[in-house]
Order: structure tokens, then C-alpha cells, then sequence
């Protein structure tokens, strides 16, 4: 229990009172948030591969789409799994308020979908790859603000001052690089040449080191703005209940794949590119559960 | 009009009168409030002393749970009041998250986020809400802030040093006002909470929405 602000000289002791709500927001969020990651990443990471090698990657444009179409509707499932009344998702569309985050995230999402089947049908059934990779700068346009959004609706939680707007708009966009040139790493296999790979590797490695960066700046310096967010980082210091989660979130998505990616490099293993994808991906999701968990433990009353 | 609350700790003795007249009047499930007043013992033996907090939804003038719901579930009423229409929610509790009193649960029975309404029902019929009238010493003081007559405007006239609100560093301008609070009443960070010391003494966690 965070306990700082307790002074010894009140020795204020909370005696009769309601228990505290359990997590509001659970482990489904956190896979909401890693499946659109993946879902978005892959699109910008075919986007700049198509820049750089369009030679290479004219075979992974179908495949990536439907990469991103599968990990949209995971999102969207496990979007739709968390509402208390499920069947009542309708409102958004019938009675939509635009000062919700929710409401602007859900319509751009809808949109996102409408355009990975149009790409789907251009790729898969018109065969037409110019068509295809004019619309897919809208595409990646669109990919902006649905990998954002979720980082407005963080931040329109009033009551939870470890979400700052900027910070978690910054992090959405690097997890959504991390996450999408890790699997793009793991679906290019062979159709790859080494320039390609190494092209990935630099932005999984970057976008890892950036994220590693803004979490450790606000694990030193965020209890120095405000007490809410000193209490709520008790949980992952020293001996509080998501401590060990936290690190091994932090090594397995951002140190280890960056220790892995300069291994690869240095001893040309194909392998050891793969397993840093893989701890990406999986650490990945360690870190988003530890950060959207930990806020939800503190008392609000 | 814009209704407001005050509630003047220095009368309120912990009775819980309001917290139960809250639950009959709106037939709030097990497990779950509307309203309910927190007990925190400050001091060592033998200078010790015990405070008694009611809690409730604050109607925020800006308040974050209306502007974070998808649907407009949660809405402004004329006089103020933040209203819930439990027919459209959805139970993304975007709201439970939003609200940094605590204020809002997802209601068990019906799935759906719920609150205090001022008892907006008994306001239309001109009645005070269920919890003002069951208070034994006038502790809650209710009524129309922007009328200067008012009981409510009055009191806040004679106390204006004393006048508090809960986190006002969050921007939200509760019209829910305490006078005689203290850190240790309002703010949840300046107080230890044991477990084992709540109304359910084994319970450290309630379920969310009755799931466990």
C-alpha cells in the first residue's frame, strides 16, 4: 500500500470503509492494446518496406493484410468482450458522443477494417499491386490516429495521473513499430533479403530502446510531479506486487531483443533475429499489463 | 439552476443514516453505494480522534465521466446534475476509470455503470434527496448554487475559508463542497488502509460488475 504522504504525526488509519473495486480495466484491455499494436505495426512496416524494397516484398502484401485483418478483430473482440453489455455496441454507432475518446476510436476503427478488406480485394482478387500501394498511403494515414487513440482515451482518465497524454501517445506509437516490424520479421522469413531485415531490426531495435527510455523517465522522475503517480509506482518498486512483472516486461520487450538484434548482427544468425521478434511480442505484452494494471490498484476515495 | 451539496463534517457523526436511506431509496444492489461514509481514526492513544467522510458522485461542472462516455449515457441535467440513462450504457466503464472520486460502479444486477443522481427522481417532484432527509443532524446541506439565498450558497457565504472540495488540482470544479475536512478526510493518499479494516474485514477487493 502506497503510504508515502502518511505522516507519522496523524498516523491516519482508514478504519471502516468499502473494500477497494477490483480491476475495472482487465487482462482483455491489455490484449485489446497488443493486438492493435500488431495490427497497425505491420501496415506502417509494409508501408516502408514497399518504399525501400519493392522488389522484395511484392509477395508479403497479401499476407500482411491479413496478418493485420486478424489482429484488428482480435482487437475488436476483445474490445467488444470487455463491455458489460456486449450486444449494446450498437450505441457507439446510433448514439455517439464526440468528446469521447471511445466513440472517435471506434469509428476510425470501423474505417480501418473497411479499408484492409478493400486492400485484401485489391491484393488477392484484382491483382492490382498499384492500386493497392496508392491506397495504402491512406491506409497508413488512417493507422496514425487508431494506433493513437487509445493513448486520448488513457488520457481522459481523469483519475488515473500515471496516463499523460503525450507520454502514452509517444509509447502507443513506438509499441505499434515494435510490435509491427517484430512480426514482420517473423512473416518475411526468406522472401527477405538481408538489407530488408536489417532495415526491421534497426526499427524494432530503436523503437525498443525509445520505449525503454520513456518508461525509465517516468519510473525516475514521474513520483517528481505528482503524488499519485509516487504511489502508484510503489507497485512496481522494491517488493510491490507487479515489481517482478514490470522488469521482466522491460528486458523481454526492449533489452533483451536489442541485446539479441546486435548478436544477430554480430554472429549472422537469422535465428537469434527471430527469438528478439518473439520477446518483443510477448514482452510487449507484460509491459502494457503491468502499465494499465498498476494505476487501478490505488484507492480513489 | 446548478444544485450543489455541502456537507459540514463537523455535524456529521457517522451515523450512516445516509448511506442506508441512499440504498432503499434507490435500490442500490449488495456489494455496491451510492453514497457511504468513510471512517478514518487519526492520532495515538490516548489523543485520538475519529473522522467521519460521506462520499458520493461530486457532479463535477467538467466532469471527466460524461465527457469520456461513448453513448452520452452519462449527461449534463438543466439544474446540473450528472445524470445516468442506465437503458444506453454499454459497460465499457470508461467512466469507473475516469472518475478520480471512486464515485462510479458497475451496477451487478444490470450490468451497467451507476452513480449518484442527487436523487434527480426526487428533485423533479421537489422533494430533497433521500440522504438529506435522513440525516439526523443537517450535515448535508443541499441546494441551488446559483441562487444566493439558497441554504447551500449561504453556508458556503459564512465558511468561505473553510470551504473545501476533493482534488481540486483535477480540474473537474465539484459541485460537492465539505466544510471541517481535513488531509486525512479527503485526500485517500494521506491515510494507511490496512487490510482486514474495511466493512467486510476479509473482503480486500470487490468484484467489478459482481465477476470475480
Amino acid at each position: 500500500m502506497a503510504a508515502h504522504e502518511i505522516l507519522a504525526a496523524t498516523n491516519a488509519v482508514v478504519t471502516l470503509d468499502v473494500a477497494i473495486p477490483g480491476t475495472v480495466w482487465p487482462w482483455l484491455v491489455t490484449v485489446n492494446m497488443w493486438a492493435k499494436s500488431i495490427g497497425t505495426g505491420v501496415i506502417f512496416m509494409l508501408f516502408l518496406l514497399l518504399k525501400r524494397y519493392p522488389d522484395q516484398v511484392g509477395q508479403l502484401r497479401f499476407p500482411t493484410i491479413v496478418v493485420s485483418i486478424i489482429f484488428i478483430h482480435i482487437f475488436l473482440l476483445f474490445t467488444l468482450a470487455d463491455l458489460h453489455q456486449p450486444l449494446r455496441m450498437w450505441h457507439i454507432f446510433f448514439y455517439p458522443s464526440g468528446s469521447s475518446a471511445i466513440t472517435i476510436g471506434a469509428w476510425m476503427a470501423t474505417a480501418f477494417v473497411g479499408l484492409l478488406f478493400l486492400l485484401a480485394y485489391l491484393s488477392f482478387i484484382k491483382k492490382d499491386n498499384a492500386q493497392f500501394d496508392k491506397t495504402l498511403t491512406w491506409v497508413v494515414a488512417l493507422a496514425v490516429p487508431v494506433t493513437l487513440y487509445t493513448a486520448g482515451l488513457m488520457s481522459q482518465c481523469t483519475a488515473r495521473e500515471l496516463w499523460q497524454m503525450p507520454t502514452e501517445s509517444a509509447q502507443m506509437i513506438f509499441a505499434a513499430l515494435l510490435a509491427g516490424s517484430a512480426f514482420m520479421i517473423l512473416l518475411g522469413g526468406n522472401k527477405l533479403n538481408d538489407d530488408a531485415k536489417k532495415s526491421l531490426s534497426n526499427v524494432l531495435a530503436l523503437s525498443a530502446f525509445m520505449s525503454f527510455l520513456l518508461y525509465m523517465a517516468e519510473y525516475f522522475f514521474g513520483p517528481m510531479k505528482a503524488e499519485e503517480i509516487a504511489a502508484v509506482l510503489e507497485y512496481i518498486k522494491g517488493d510491490g506486487p507487479y515489481t517482478v512483472m514490470f522488469w521482466l516486461g522491460q528486458w523481454m520487450a526492449y533489452l533483451l531483443p536489442i541485446l539479441f538484434i546486435v548478436l544477430s548482427r554480430t554472429n549472422k544468425s537469422e535465428s537469434i533475429l527471430r527469438l528478439a521478434a518473439i520477446f518483443a511480442l510477448v514482452g510487449l505484452w507484460l509491459v502494457k499489463h503491468v502499465w494499465l494494471t498498476i494505476p487501478q490498484l490505488l484507492p480513489m476515495s | 439552476m446548478q444544485l450543489g451539496f455541502l456537507v459540514d463534517l463537523h455535524l456529521c457523526m457517522g451515523c450512516k443514516g445516509c448511506e442506508i436511506a441512499c440504498k432503499v431509496e434507490n435500490e442500490v444492489p449488495l456489494s455496491t453505494w451510492r453514497l457511504r461514509v468513510k471512517y478514518v481514526d487519526v492520532g495515538t492513544f490516548p489523543e485520538t480522534k475519529r473522522t467521519f467522510t460521506p462520499l458520493r458522485c461530486n457532479h463535477c461542472e467538467n466532469a471527466p465521466c460524461e465527457r469520456i462516455c461513448p453513448v452520452s449515457a452519462l449527461h449534463y441535467l438543466d439544474n446540473g446534475i450528472v445524470n445516468i440513462d442506465k437503458d444506453r450504457c454499454i459497460g465499457c466503464a470508461g467512466c469507473v476509470m475516469a472518475c478520480p472520486y471512486g464515485a462510479i460502479y458497475i451496477d451487478p444486477q444490470t450490468q451497467t455503470a451507476d452513480k449518484c443522481t442527487y436523487c434527480a427522481h426526487r428533485v423533479a417532484s421537489s422533494m430533497m434527496p433521500a440522504c438529506v432527509v435522513a440525516c439526523p443532524v443537517q450535515a448535508n446541506i443541499f441546494g441551488d448554487l446559483d441562487d444566493a439565498t439558497s441554504n447551500i450558497s449561504k453556508y458556503i457565504m459564512k465558511n468561505q475559508g473553510g470551504v473545501q472540495v476533493r482534488k481540486p488540482e483535477k480540474g473537474t470544479n465539484p459541485h460537492h463542497f465539505y466544510v471541517g475536512g481535513g488531509n486525512v478526510s479527503l485526500n485517500p493518499l494521506a491515510s494507511h488502509r490496512p487490510d482486514g479494516h474495511s466493512l467486510f474485514n476479509k473482503i480486500t477487493t470487490l468484484p467489478v460488475g459482481g465477476h470475480h
